[in-house]
């Protein structure tokens, strides 16, 4: 019998990046996941109003290895790529068990990272004897053997081995929602700090929706508005290009005619970690008004991880059909 | 055209931020109230003991300030409502750490009332430009109602003092979190601040008693002192330290202005074209305070300042117009002394075994001008803490909050207008008469 050779096993040395991936689609309990020869594609989505996944390049590993399904025979095609359903809260809990002592976790940018890296040593008690300063980093280890078999996860360190078997479901029925690429309505690249905090500010007032309002650009409408309905009043964030600062808050505009569209605000409170990691957001409006909002997110630096790599996390959104958020804002905005 | 608009700096925002949070501690709503001259932001807490109110000036704390009085509008010199304070809040929030430099630093806030027949909304318009081409608006709803406020007669308050805001700042850190009261005494040249609650026993068990905290600081570390001896008043805890952490935002000096437990009481303190006012009930002994003859004063005043006003005879509450506080029962910040009856009747002050809970030293033979007042004649009074000899009955206002004018019975005190401008402009001319002839009788036979 030849031995078993798993269909794919791929082994990271720190979980730091991939954790933080995936913790931006954590707003539902399971994630699909779909292994392919570059990487690993995990999304999430609650009902079919809001999606989103994230892909994970095979670069982001230290070693990757697939090998695809071999067709029962040779006349049949090749069986579709694995995927599965996993119980993505197991997985993220697994993951941070290894990134809680990987030192060289830290959420600050740029040269904060020495302090906090020291901070983190000294506050946790270990000094020379961690792996960081001992030369040792830990291994952790991921392998699928194919149908009906676990999603395994092995961590070594310094001596202590955990290991974790996720269950792998069967998927439900796959289908994205449909975003038209090539028909747009509103497109902008704006930093994703600014989405952020509009979303903060809107939720203030308890919305149940938010809606979309992008125009051309005039004297009396802003370029792009955000705005939300509460029990106590109203809030509306505006964007305009016109601005006399260099560095506007919308890097690039598009938007031939004016459009609008809602969307329940929960799918956009959902995407608010993902608007905190990320550096930068692209946001779409389709002619139908479905919300595609893709964020990119600058991976650090680190020692073997990809060196200023990059992810991307995307999220669409269906939007609410009745249009009244977007008559209300119509006639604010006349008002002024 | 909006009935008011007006225009604020980072600074003046962060500041609004800030007083709202210090109203919060009052009140769930806050209420403005805008003139030509100044806007006042106030609060007043459910049980009507505590006022607070914060005059912004027109011309020093605003960019820019229009109010155009619009004469079909009841009291048309003015415009009134109120709202939410959560509502303000959360749309002033997170404006105080701009010193960091954020990126989304707002550079103006305009703020104007949408309030024409024409419209249909009437709406509180807050819009805060930020850097980099982002404005937020927000639409507030509001109610439209008369705007209710404390009055103080600073003249009838002879005693006060003023410090710097920070060294109180400094101190109410160590008042307790779960003590209620404050209790304010001058004694031996020092001014002693002591936070407490009074202790409540059911049969042996003991409820509650927390930490009683006494601080002392020395007459001379105030700019302005001048007190009564001996002189017990107390205030709420809470209030205090709501007041003083605000003040020291401010960083300027606090004053207080009172004269005698049971009267009103007043902090004020002002800068940046911000005037704020906090008017408190008081509670407190003021048998002690007014039965002595010749009120030994510990003031760091110059002599030709001291007021030859002799404390008022016990004044005419009905209940209902002034709840008492929390806690029922004290004339005394100390239960534990009412209950000891081998000291009722005694003259001299020397005590074989001091109380451990007194706030009082075992005094000396020449202390006994200073005795404690007599309970004699005050059985069962201790009990409620107010003074239940209610010599005219007909009188039911509250000299503090009054109403200018209408001779509505208090519970209908809802919708008075206020007077103008309050405690800057000495006695009030529209006291009733009846208040008038009983209050000027007692004075004469004094004097």
């Amino acid at each position: 019998m030849a031995a078993i050779v798993p269909m794919f096993s791929a082994v990271a040395s720190s979980t730091r990046h991939i954790l933080l991936l995936l913790r931006c689609i954590s707003f539902a309990k399971k994630a699909l996941v779909r292994i392919s020869a570059e990487g690993l594609r995990f999304s999430t989505d609650e009902g079919s109003s809001i999606e989103a996944f994230v892909f994970l390049d095979k670069a982001l590993f230290t070693s990757y290895t697939y090998h695809a399904p071999e067709p029962a025979s040779s006349q049949d095609d090749p069986p579709e790529p694995p995927f599965f359903e996993i119980d993505l809260q197991s997985l993220l809990e697994t993951l941070n068990i290894f990134s809680l002592s990987d030192l060289t976790s830290s959420t600050r940018s740029g040269g904060y990272d020495d302090f906090a890296a020291h901070r983190l040593n000294r506050h946790a008690g270990m000094n020379a004897f961690t792996n960081h300063a001992m030369g040792v980093t830990g291994v952790c280890n991921f392998s699928y053997n194919g149908e009906g078999g676990a999603l395994s996860i092995h961590m070594f360190e310094s001596g202590v081995t955990t290991t974790c078997d996720l269950t792998t479901y069967e998927a439900d029925t796959v289908e994205d929602i449909p975003f038209n690429r090539d028909s747009l309505s509103v497109k902008t690249i704006m930093r994703a700090k600014f989405l952020l905090e509009a979303v903060t500010e809107l939720n203030s007032v308890n919305p149940a929706s938010m809606t979309v309002f992008a125009s051309p650009g005039s004297a009396s409408k802003p370029n792009l508005s955000l705005s939300a309905i509460g029990a106590l009043g109203t809030a509306a964030i505006d964007f305009t290009t016109a601005t006399s600062s260099e560095t506007p808050v919308l890097e690039s505009l598009y938007c031939p005619t004016e459009t609008s569209a809602s969307y329940p605000f929960a799918a956009l409170k959902a995407a608010q970690r993902a608007m905190a990691s990320a550096t930068k957001v692209s946001l779409r409006l389709d002619d139908e008004g479905v919300l595609s909002l893709q964020f990119l997110i600058e991976l650090e630096v680190g020692s073997s991880d990809g060196s200023g790599a990059v992810a991307f996390v995307d999220f669409r959104i269906v939007p609410l059909v009745d249009d009244e958020g977007a008559r209300e804002h119509g006639g604010e905005s006349t008002s002024e | 055209m909006a009935v008011l608009s007006f225009s604020l700096s980072p600074d003046a925002t962060s500041r609004i931020y800030e007083l709202l949070v210090c109203l919060a501690k009052f009140g769930e709503s806050v209420s403005i109230e805008a003139r030509n001259e100044k806007l006042t932001i106030t609060a007043l807490n459910l049980s009507r003991t505590a006022y607070a109110s914060f005059a912004l000036d027109a011309k020093t704390f605003f960019i820019d300030y229009d109010f155009t009085a619009s004469s079909s509008a009841k009291g048309g010199d003015r415009f009134t409502c109120q709202l939410l304070n959560k509502a303000l809040q959360s749309v002033f929030k997170g404006r105080s750490n701009d010193a960091r430099g954020r990126e989304t630093a707002i550079e103006r806030c305009d703020v104007s009332i949408q309030d024409q027949p024409d419209k249909t909304e009437c709406r509180l318009i807050v819009k805060m430009l930020c850097k980099h081409g982002m404005t937020k608006t927000y639409r507030l709803t509001y109610e439209s109602v008369e705007v209710m406020h404390a009055l103080f007669d600073r003249t009838a308050a002879s005693q006060g003092w003023r410090i710097s805001s920070r060294v109180l700042r400094e101190y109410i850190e160590f008042f307790g979190n779960k003590t209620e009261q404050l209790d304010l005494l001058a004694q031996d040249g020092k001014a002693i601040f002591t936070s407490f609650t009074e202790k409540i026993q059911d049969g042996k068990e003991v409820l509650k008693q927390p930490l009683e905290t006494a601080i002392a600081i020395h007459t001379e570390d105030f700019e302005d002192f001048h007190m009564q001896d001996q002189m017990h008043i107390v205030i709420s805890v809470k209030d205090f330290k709501a007041i003083v952490t605000h003040a020291e935002t401010l960083r300027g000096s606090m004053s207080a202005y009172f004269s005698f437990p049971t009267r009103p009481l007043q902090f004020t303190y002002q800068n940046f074209g911000m005037h704020c006012e906090f008017t408190l009930m008081t509670t407190g002994d003021l048998r002690g305070a007014s039965s002595t003859p010749n009120p030994k004063f510990i003031s760091n005043r110059s002599s030709s300042r001291q007021p030859s006003v002799a404390p008022p005879p016990p004044l005419n509450r009905t209940a209902s117009e002034m709840p008492p506080p929390a806690r029922p029962s004290f004339s005394k910040p100390l239960s534990s002394q009412s209950q000891r009856p081998s000291f009722k009747a005694q003259p001299s002050v020397t005590e074989s075994d001091p109380d451990p809970e007194s706030l009082f030293m075992p005094g000396g033979e020449e202390d006994q001008t200073w005795d404690p007042p007599n309970y004699n004649n005050d059985d069962g009074e201790e009990m409620l803490g107010w003074d239940a000899n209610n010599e005219h009955p007909s009188e039911s206002f509250h000299p503090t909050f009054r109403d200018s004018g209408t001779a509505a019975p208090p519970p209908q005190q809802q919708q008075e207008r206020p007077a103008a401008d309050e405690s800057q402009e000495g006695l009030e001319p529209t006291q009733r008469l009846s208040q008038v002839s009983a209050q000027t009788f007692h004075f004469d036979a004094q004097s």
